[in-house]
């Protein structure tokens, strides 16, 4: 086994252990003592430089490792390898659409989609891409030209730090049915119906989907604040939007008014 | 910064489009609603760019787009494509398009594609 320096979080705090890494398991010395199989591991997530490893034997287990990006790329290689998932050899290209606009050097990686409770992994040799399953906001099956054809693929749209991408997976077509059909049933929490919101209120959220504020969006659709804020209201009901400010209407107390006058009238004299 | 030329059949879209351009400080030196009256105003005003739908009455845009790059090889368009429209960016590159973005768009991606096709 392999020993590397990380950070194990243990009761509530980050300590310094070295983390032996084998070809099937790691072990994580005292306090925590404990030797985790990889093909026990239910869910691996990463947040920033953490590894997060949902271990299930008896019972489930969460561990964090904080390390540097050339560990964790080692652990998360080995883990998506081996652990208790869904997983299928594949080609994809992630991100191939960066807020509607196409990455023009976006090449095809040889590896595997790897589909965990948390989140949908894309994994080569070289890199580990992590889709978070509450960000994943469309998956459809398409068509893309591939060395000259139009091939079938399935095109997932994800939130990457507050930007819409699209990554693309191509295989198979029979094995990307199935993969489309279990990737459809691992993000069917976000399904609606698509008749939620009417006319207008679909062309707010497509405006603020463009980054608009409300001010652009008054201007540009014609409608009072008072009936943008009813369509916020239904936005954020339905869970399709969050609050990032809160833009305040205010009128002037007679104290407000009597300091304008005084105000003005140093200003004419 | 550059004078662009918007065509779209949606006002929305050509609302939408018009705002973020301006907003990253470009001129709007006008809109057309299809692709025939694209040609019109790309002869008429001689933008710096194109910003131009695909799918429109009349005359669609890779119709447009070829006439106009016949009438000015050296014109920067930019193609505007729904999703699942991935196709028509092929034919639209090989018929001479310098960029292409897909709907729904975000502002910020969009300005840096056309600072992009603008500077090349």
């Amino acid at each position: 086994m392999k020993e590397v320096p990380v950070k194990i979080h243990h009761n509530n705090e980050w300590i310094v252990v070295k983390l032996g890494i084998g070809e099937d398991r790691i072990a994580i010395p005292a306090p925590v003592s404990k030797e985790i199989l990889f093909k026990t591991v239910a869910d691996i997530a990463e947040k920033k430089n953490v590894l997060i490893i949902t271990v299930k034997t008896d019972a489930e287990t969460v561990y964090k490792i904080l390390s540097v990006e050339k560990v964790l790329q080692v652990l998360k290689k080995l883990i998506l390898g081996s652990c208790n998932a869904y997983r299928l050899m594949a080609y994809f290209m992630s991100p191939a659409i960066r807020g509607g606009v196409m990455i023009k050097d976006a090449q095809w990686d040889k590896g595997s989609v790897v589909v965990v409770r948390s989140g949908i992994w894309f994994a080569s040799a070289t890199k580990q891409i992590c889709v978070p399953v509450n960000d994943v906001a469309a998956i459809e099956l398409t068509k893309r030209d591939v060395q000259g054809k139009p091939t079938d693929v399935i095109r997932i749209d994800h939130l990457e730090s507050g930007e819409v991408s699209s990554s693309l997976v191509l295989c198979p077509l029979s094995t990307l049915q199935v993969l489309y059909n279990y990737l459809k049933d691992t993000t069917k929490s976000m399904d609606m119906k698509g008749t939620e919101l009417d006319g207008i209120d679909q062309q707010v959220a497509m405006l603020v989907y463009s980054g608009m504020d409300s001010h652009a969006i008054e201007n540009m659709l014609n409608i009072p604040h008072k009936q943008l804020d009813a369509v916020y209201d239904k936005i954020l009901n339905l869970g399709l939007g969050e609050v990032v400010t809160i833009r305040r209407e205010i009128q002037l107390t007679t104290k407000g008014v009597r300091y304008i006058s005084d105000a003005t009238k140093s200003q004419t004299n | 910064m550059g004078k662009i030329l918007i065509v779209d059949d949606t006002l929305f879209m050509r609302t939408l489009l018009k705002n973020i351009l301006f907003s990253g400080g470009h001129t709007i030196a006008g809109e057309a609603g299809d692709g025939e009256e694209g040609i019109a105003k790309y002869k008429e005003l001689k933008p710096d760019l194109v910003t131009m739908d695909i799918v429109m009455p009349k005359l669609n845009g890779i119709e447009a787009l070829k006439a106009i790059k016949e009438f000015d090889p050296a014109a920067r368009i930019v193609m505007c494509t729904a999703v699942g429209q991935e196709q028509m960016v092929k034919l639209a590159i090989k018929s001479g398009a310098k960029g292409y973005i897909i709907k729904p768009f975000q502002a910020p991606k969009v300005l840096e594609e056309v600072k992009n096709v603008l500077a090349s």
